[in-house]
Order: C-alpha cells, then sequence, then structure tokens
C-alpha cells in the first residue's frame, strides 16, 4: 500500500509540473516588472519597439540599427516557462531511461533464453 | 469494436496493399555484433537524428527568413526578437549543426580505423565520402545566410580558396559566388544549395548508404575476423534500438540545454564595400584546415603557396576517397600504416584547430 | 475497490509508460513549436496621422491609411467630422471603398454594401465595419480602438 501512495504522489508531482508548464505557455498575461533578477540570462533588450504607430516611426529619427543582437527570453514569464520546460525535460529523460533500462534487461534475457526462435516473427 | 481491433483492422487493410511487413521482419532479423567495437554503431543514427533536427528547425527558420540582401540579417534579427522563441529555434539549429558534423567525425575516424571499409563495403565508405561533404557544404552555406559582416568576410575568404588552382579553379569560384565578386546572387545560390540542392543530394545519397548497410550488415573488426570468431549478437529490435534511445534521449537534452543558454547573437548587417572586420574565422570545424592554408609561405618556387596547399589538399582528399582500395591488405604492415595514418590525422586536426584558436 | 484480477500485466503497464511517457514529451516539444508557427499579428494601440495629409480630406470622400496591417478609411462627413473604418469586409475580408455620390461603402467582391456610417445594408457582409475613433491632438489626428481609454 505504501508503494501506491508513493507512487500516487509521484504521478502528481509530474501533472503538476507538466501542466505548470503547459499553463505558462498558452496564458496569454501581459509581462509584469522584474524584481527578480535571473542569473542565468538577463531579459532581452527589446531591438524592436512595440508596433505602436507607423507614421509616427517614419516621422522620427529612422532608428539605427543594433549593434549585434543578444538573444534572450523577453520577459520573465518566457524565462520561467523555459526553466520549468528545462526541469520537465532533464525529470521525463531520466524516468524514460530508467523504464528503458527495465526493457533493456527484458529483451536481453528473452534473446539469451531464444525465446523467438526458431519461428522468427 | 475496441481501438486494439480497430487499429490491428487498419494495419491488416495496409498490409495487404502495401506489403510493409517485410521493413518490420527484416528489422527483427537484423542483428549487431557486440564487441568492444560496438560502441561506435551509435554514431551513424546520431547523425541522422541530427540531420532530422536540423530539418524541422530549418523549414521553421524558412518561414521567416528572407534571402535578399537588405532582408537577410533583418528577418533573422526578427526571428531571434519578435517571432515567439524563435532565438530558441535558432539556437537548436546552430547547435544542431556542429552536432551533426562532430559525429560525422567521429563516425568516419571510427570507420577507418576499425577498417569498416573493406570488402565488400567499399561503396558504402565512398558514398559516405559524399556524403561528408555534403554535410560541410551544408555547414558552409548555412554559415552566410545571416548576412553579418563575420560570415561575408568568411564566404569571401572560403569561395576565394578554389581560385588558387590554375584554370579550373576560377570557374568554381565563379559557381560558388555567381559571378567574379560575393553579392546578392551569392547569398541567393548559397540559400538555395542550403535548402534545395543540397538536402536532395545528401537524400539520394543517404537512401545508398542506407541501403548497402542494411544489405552488407554490420562489419567485425579485423583481428576478430582473422580468427573466425562466432559473432556476439544483438538483434537490433528491440535490444539494440532501447539502446539507442538512451543514447538519443541523453544527447537531444544535451542539445536543447546547450542551446537554451549559448545561443548564438547576431552581428549587424554585413556591408559589401567595408573593410574585412578583424579575428575573422571560419566555423570551427574548418579551423584546421584555414590553418594549413595559413602556415604555407606566400611563394614556393614558381607557383603560390596556396595553389600548393590546395592542391596538396585536394591529393589527400582523392587519397581519402579511394581507401578501401588503397588498404587492400589491412592485416599486414600496409593496413597498420593506414591506421596509424588515423590516429596522426586526428592528431594534426586537433593541433592544427588549437593553434587556430590561440594565435 | 479492490480488483479480483489485474486490468493490465506489469509488461503492458511498463509499455504503456514508455510509450506515453514519450508521447508526452513529444508533445511538449511540439508547444513551442506551434507558438513559432502561429506568431501574434497584434493591431497597433494607436494610429497617429499628421493634420498636414489627412486634414485636407474634402467632405464626403475618404483617404486610405495604414491601421498596423490592415487598411483603414478616414472619412469626412458633410458637416466637417471625422470618422475611421477599418476597410476590411465583415464577408471575406476583401478592402471596401467609397463611394460618395451614393454615400456608401462598396465591396466589390461580392458586391457588399455598407451605409455611410458602416451599417450593413445590401449583399452578403454580415455584421457593420468595425469603428474607430478619431480625434484631434495639435497637428495630429490619433486614431484609436473602439473602446479603449
Amino acid at each position: 500500500m505504501k508503494e501506491k501512495r508513493k507512487f500516487r504522489i509521484f504521478i502528481y508531482i509530474i501533472f503538476l509540473i507538466f501542466s505548470s508548464f503547459l499553463s505558462l505557455f498558452t496564458i496569454t498575461a501581459d509581462a509584469y516588472a522584474a524584481k527578480i533578477s535571473f542569473s542565468a540570462f538577463d531579459l532581452a533588450q527589446q531591438t524592436a519597439p512595440p508596433a505602436k504607430s507607423r507614421e509616427a516611426q517614419a516621422k522620427a529619427q529612422p532608428e539605427k540599427p543594433p549593434e549585434k543582437i543578444i538573444p534572450a527570453p523577453r520577459n520573465i514569464k518566457e524565462s520561467t516557462a523555459i526553466y520549468v520546460f528545462l526541469g520537465w525535460m532533464w525529470l521525463s529523460i531520466a524516468v524514460l531511461i530508467y523504464i528503458i533500462r527495465l526493457k533493456i534487461k527484458e529483451a536481453d534475457r528473452l534473446y539469451a533464453i531464444k525465446f523467438f526462435s526458431p519461428e522468427k516473427k | 469494436m475496441n481501438i486494439r481491433q480497430i487499429s490491428k483492422g487498419i494495419l491488416a487493410w495496409l498490409e495487404e496493399r502495401l506489403g510493409l511487413s517485410v521493413v518490420m521482419d527484416f528489422l527483427r532479423k537484423k542483428t549487431v555484433p557486440q564487441n568492444k567495437h560496438t560502441i561506435w554503431t551509435y554514431t551513424g543514427s546520431l547523425i541522422l537524428l541530427f540531420f532530422g533536427i536540423q530539418v524541422v528547425t530549418g523549414i521553421m527558420l524558412a518561414f521567416f527568413y528572407k534571402p535578399t540582401l537588405e532582408e537577410a540579417n533583418k528577418s533573422v534579427g526578427r526571428i531571434m526578437t519578435e517571432v515567439p522563441l524563435g532565438w530558441i529555434i535558432r539556437s537548436v539549429h546552430f547547435w544542431s549543426a556542429s552536432f551533426m558534423i562532430a559525429i560525422v567525425f567521429v563516425h568516419l575516424l571510427s570507420i577507418w580505423i576499425i577498417k569498416s571499409y573493406r570488402k565488400p563495403r567499399e561503396l558504402t565508405w565512398m558514398s559516405g565520402v559524399f556524403l561528408l561533404v555534403f554535410t560541410l557544404t551544408f555547414g558552409f552555406t548555412g554559415y552566410l545566410l545571416p548576412w553579418d559582416d563575420l560570415s561575408l568576410a568568411a564566404t569571401k575568404v572560403g569561395t576565394d580558396i578554389p581560385r588558387s588552382i590554375p584554370w579550373a579553379g576560377m570557374w568554381v569560384t565563379k559557381f560558388l559566388r555567381g559571378g567574379d565578386d560575393v553579392s546578392t546572387d551569392t547569398l541567393t545560390r548559397f540559400f538555395s544549395f542550403h535548402i534545395c540542392i543540397l538536402p536532395l543530394c545528401l537524400l539520394f545519397v543517404l537512401c545508398i548508404h542506407v541501403y548497402l548497410i542494411q544489405k552488407l550488415g554490420m562489419s567485425l573488426p579485423v583481428p576478430a575476423e582473422e580468427r573466425g570468431e562466432a559473432r556476439r549478437e544483438l538483434p537490433f529490435w528491440p535490444n539494440f534500438v532501447y539502446r539507442e534511445m538512451i543514447v538519443w534521449l541523453i544527447l537531444g537534452g544535451v542539445l536543447i540545454s546547450l542551446a537554451i543558454f549559448f545561443p548564438p547573437s547576431l552581428n549587424k548587417s554585413a556591408d559589401l564595400m567595408a573593410p574585412a572586420p578583424e579575428g575573422i574565422k571560419p566555423e570551427w570545424y574548418f579551423l584546421f584546415l584555414f590553418q594549413t592554408l595559413k602556415i604555407f609561405p606566400a611563394r614556393i618556387l614558381f607557383v603560390s603557396g596556396d595553389t600548393v596547399a590546395v592542391s596538396l589538399i585536394l591529393v589527400a582528399a582523392v587519397l581519402f576517397f579511394f581507401l578501401p582500395l588503397i588498404d587492400n591488405k589491412p592485416e599486414e604492415r600496409k593496413g597498420k600504416v593506414i591506421t596509424l595514418f588515423a590516429y596522426l590525422f586526428i592528431l594534426y586536426a586537433v593541433a592544427m584547430t588549437a593553434w587556430s584558436l590561440l594565435g | 475497490m479492490k480488483l479480483k484480477q489485474s486490468l493490465f500485466t506489469r509488461r503492458q503497464f511498463l509499455n504503456g509508460l514508455l510509450g506515453g511517457w514519450l508521447g508526452a514529451l513529444a508533445a511538449s516539444f511540439l508547444c513551442p513549436i506551434v507558438k513559432f508557427l502561429f506568431p501574434p499579428t497584434p493591431e497597433p494601440d494607436q494610429v497617429i496621422l499628421p493634420l498636414a495629409d489627412f486634414g485636407g480630406v474634402a467632405p464626403n470622400s475618404a483617404k486610405i491609411f495604414a491601421w498596423g496591417s490592415k487598411p483603414g478609411l478616414l472619412k469626412k462627413t458633410n458637416d466637417g467630422r471625422f470618422q475611421a473604418f477599418v476597410a476590411v469586409c465583415t464577408h471575406l475580408d476583401c478592402t471596401v471603398t467609397y463611394l460618395a455620390d451614393q454615400k456608401k461603402f462598396f465591396c466589390a467582391c461580392h458586391e457588399g454594401w455598407y451605409d455611410e456610417n458602416g451599417t450593413n445594408i445590401g449583399g452578403p457582409p454580415p455584421r457593420p465595419l468595425r469603428h474607430l475613433v478619431v480625434t484631434i491632438e495639435g497637428e495630429n489626428l490619433i486614431i484609436k480602438k473602439e473602446g479603449v481609454a
């Protein structure tokens, strides 16, 4: 019974991580000002201002193209989503490798006892 | 009727008409030898994985990229700033290219050292050399497409190199550049090479390469064959495929993580009239060739140093292509010398690359 | 609730877990790809038109301006008021034109008719033309979305 409960809690955590990453990607909330700074990358400077008006832009000084564009997430929502995605991806890889190793043991044992020969499928 | 019955029914219907179960039967019968060299057999499918990633990310980038002088750099900039997660897609494309080429080199060197090209696998090796050339050309043509000052300079230098061969070289340079100089036509030409001509050529030769591998099976290393050892074997399906899946998962994960934390940046749009920027160098996979060219003096006797260097490299490439025919006695001393050459080449390439990066 | 027999074998369970999780991982890769392939095309919050170019519009005539990537029509009524519409036909997105002699908007694609205030009066269009709010600020006409401060 303890195993069943541990397993259930494990499934809940997986579901939580997966759905949190999905919701971060799909909810179209506007970015709020970042008070927290992210160590791995700085939030990107937008090189093009948000589309306000073509005429106003044309009237203003023609923009000098930026020297170098350094890519980064545009807002905190994107940064968090990326971290959650990476966490989910590596967790999935770990779980999948665990399951695949079990399957490898199974397949190797079946081959060793010649389960499939002489009539091969 | 539940889902299992329905899917079985559909598969039976397709099987009656397409007869594709021969593929699955073949895959179940196919085996992979198990010995200390088995680890190198993972490299082939890894190249395919990264190529697949290139195709998918490449198509996505091609939705937004505009291959003209005025728009190329701007469109890449737009992909990186305005298109949602565009910078990640571009970064994955950039990193997967490096991964693919690195694994192509590992694959090539492992085959060279293990001598898998022995009879009857000579054509597999030769088609592989073509694949190597196509892969490097993919890298070369792709590097120009962002049209920033570094990539323009690298292309000017790169397309100038064939010119050192008298007579024929001029035509190669003109063909690559679409004229005497790098211009807007060069960009369009490189773009159509990168997304149309090279993919078609590569897929065609790849089919030949993969067909030959399935037909001829996996080779045994020379000592094992000499002793006439019974092969310890692993069925391809499902045993080997499971192991491959693990390798794919780990390397795929590493690729994505690297792509997210070390994305490539974009310099400003190239100016055809501007002087060459400082610190031009080609991508890492060309560095050893670049350095080789640099160490030749300007003139040797009557010909320019470049001509000698490029001719030497061409001769080496031709010898490389015919390696299976040259190495016709692999167990004897000639064979051992050729294996030694493989190790020497590794040393040479690493040393030249390191020198190029430090100098 | 305890079952007499297991619903599936350990092998089936593992196979399902493997396949299902691989599928979930693949789906999670699809999310950013789909987001990439459908970039947002937001409309501008406002468009600024210089009075110098657009103030001289004759009464009972209209002039085209760019509303983001869509066409817009700036119309001056007979009493000198400005009206602005998104000049996209509500039927199948063709660009409408203003016929001054009939005081109607006309869509040539399927002969749709709108009256001088953009209400659909004839032909296939199911809804009136979208209104935009025009204000004059100094040297410029400011055109904004309806219902936005």
